[in-house]
């Protein structure tokens, strides 16, 4: 049966061959000379090494025929051949690493996961995240995004630390779908530099990126300081300057919801033991 | 990323690897607060702009949630059984709703030791203008209940 199959099978090929090269042969051939499809990009400049530089606006042009189809791509394209003191961000150009995160058409998000709107009538415009310190061009400073990080703890903390190492920390298959859309999370700060909230207080709000970290940390099975993580927020800014704007949400260039973790917070923190973490 | 978080993390610790250093990070405004802050406790270094009555965030945030059921639950009261109780108490939550509603507003926006303390000054006078003047309605005039029924008469 099979061999009938197979020789079956060799026969349809063999008959179909002269179509196929066909539609092959269109696949690989030369593009036919299409019209030049030419995307204004106007980009954020701004060079702290030369003196007196005020951040200014540069239009470049681009012929969409002749570039990949992201906007990263079309920022690539423009450093090796245009201009290559544009300075940008880039690394893994598939989502996962979270570098080239940058403010597109009004919207922050991964330069790598953001389609070139290919009507070349409208003007792409790209700026640094809104509300960063700008070390040049479209590179944001991160470190106080990154210290608000570090102040959660983000990692396994345990009471009874004498089992470190011995064997892994079990967790029920439950308890593992809890962190599914937590953990996921890139870091690439596209949601809390979209928070008007973090705008106005990002020296004292942690922002979204890294309380939806700080909910994943406290409702983790493994974590023996839920307590202690909740106090840590008790205060007017830390948690609570979240007004539930929801802008981190429509944002999220990972489709995350961080909004959400944040009012899971915000419940968590009405029912937790305050007295136990304070005593411990 | 994690690389990133490490190299902070030596930093803080006091060794300057080379690339972090504050000169190549910092250009002109770019980062002033590199190594001026300590960001491990935010909460502790956090000034407390709500909680002069005492209690904890969390506590005022339930306040303010259960404040504004009540609120929504005085309505129907008002239009089934109006009177002097839920005047005055339609007052006092109103008045509250809108003290807490402001001072978060004022939290948010106002800045500055000395702003924020000419802020508290003024949003309890506010408040208290506020709760007096729909007392002294109630008291005097025909009360909040009342008041609106006769909105929709001519």
């Amino acid at each position: 049966m099979a061999a009938v199959c197979f020789s079956l099978s060799r026969c349809c090929s063999a008959v179909h061959r002269p179509a196929v090269t066909a539609v092959r042969f269109a696949q690989t051939a030369a593009a036919p000379a299409a019209q030049p499809r030419i995307k204004k990009f106007q980009i954020y400049r701004w060079d702290p090494d030369t003196v007196g530089d005020k951040p200014r606006m540069q239009t470049y042009e681009i012929d969409l025929n002749t570039c990949g189809p992201m906007v990263l791509d079309a920022l690539i394209k423009i450093k090796n051949e245009m201009d290559s003191t544009l300075t940008f961000r880039r690394s893994c150009r598939e989502g996962i690493c979270g570098s080239c995160a940058m403010n597109i058409n009004g919207g922050n998000t991964l330069a790598c996961l953001n389609k070139i709107d290919t009507n070349t009538s409208k003007v792409t415009k790209i700026y640094p995240l809104p509300h960063m310190y700008v070390v040049k061009d479209l590179v944001p400073d991160m470190s106080n995004f990154y210290a608000q990080y570090k102040s959660i703890e983000p990692y396994l903390k345990k009471k009874d630390e004498s089992q470190q190492g011995k064997q892994q920390y079990l967790q029920s298959v439950e308890d593992r779908q809890k962190l599914d859309g937590l953990y996921e999370c890139i870091l690439c700060a596209c949601c809390s530099t979209s928070c008007p909230s973090y705008w106005w207080n990002a020296d004292k709000y942690l922002g979204p990126a890294v309380l939806m970290q700080a909910y994943r940390w406290m409702i983790d099975s493994r974590d023996d300081f839920t307590e202690d993580r909740l106090s840590k927020l008790q205060d007017p800014f830390s948690l609570y300057r979240c007004h539930t704007i929801m802008n981190c949400t429509r944002t999220c260039p990972k489709g995350l919801n961080p909004g959400k973790a944040i009012a899971e917070i915000k419940k968590m923190m009405v029912t937790y033991k305050q007295k136990d973490a304070v005593a411990a | 990323m994690a690389s990133l978080i490490r190299l902070s993390s030596v930093w803080q610790r006091g060794m300057r690897p080379v690339l972090l250093c504050h000169t190549q990070l910092s250009r002109g405004s770019a980062c002033p607060r590199i190594g001026d802050v300590d960001y491990t406790e935010p909460a502790g270094r956090i000034h407390t702009a709500s909680s002069s009555t005492g209690i904890s965030a969390s506590q005022h945030w339930t306040g303010e949630r259960v404040m504004t059921l009540v609120l929504l639950g005085m309505a129907p009261a008002a239009y089934l059984c109006p009177g002097p109780v839920v005047d005055y108490s339609i007052a006092a939550a109103l008045t509250m709703h809108g003290h807490w509603g402001i001072g978060q507003v004022l939290t948010d926006y106002v800045h500055g030791e000395v702003k924020i303390k000419l802020a508290k000054v003024g949003i309890f006078l506010l408040s208290t203008a506020t709760f007096f003047g729909l007392c002294y309605f109630n008291y005097n005039d025909v009360g909040l209940c009342k008041a609106v029924v006769m909105l929709w008469q001519k």
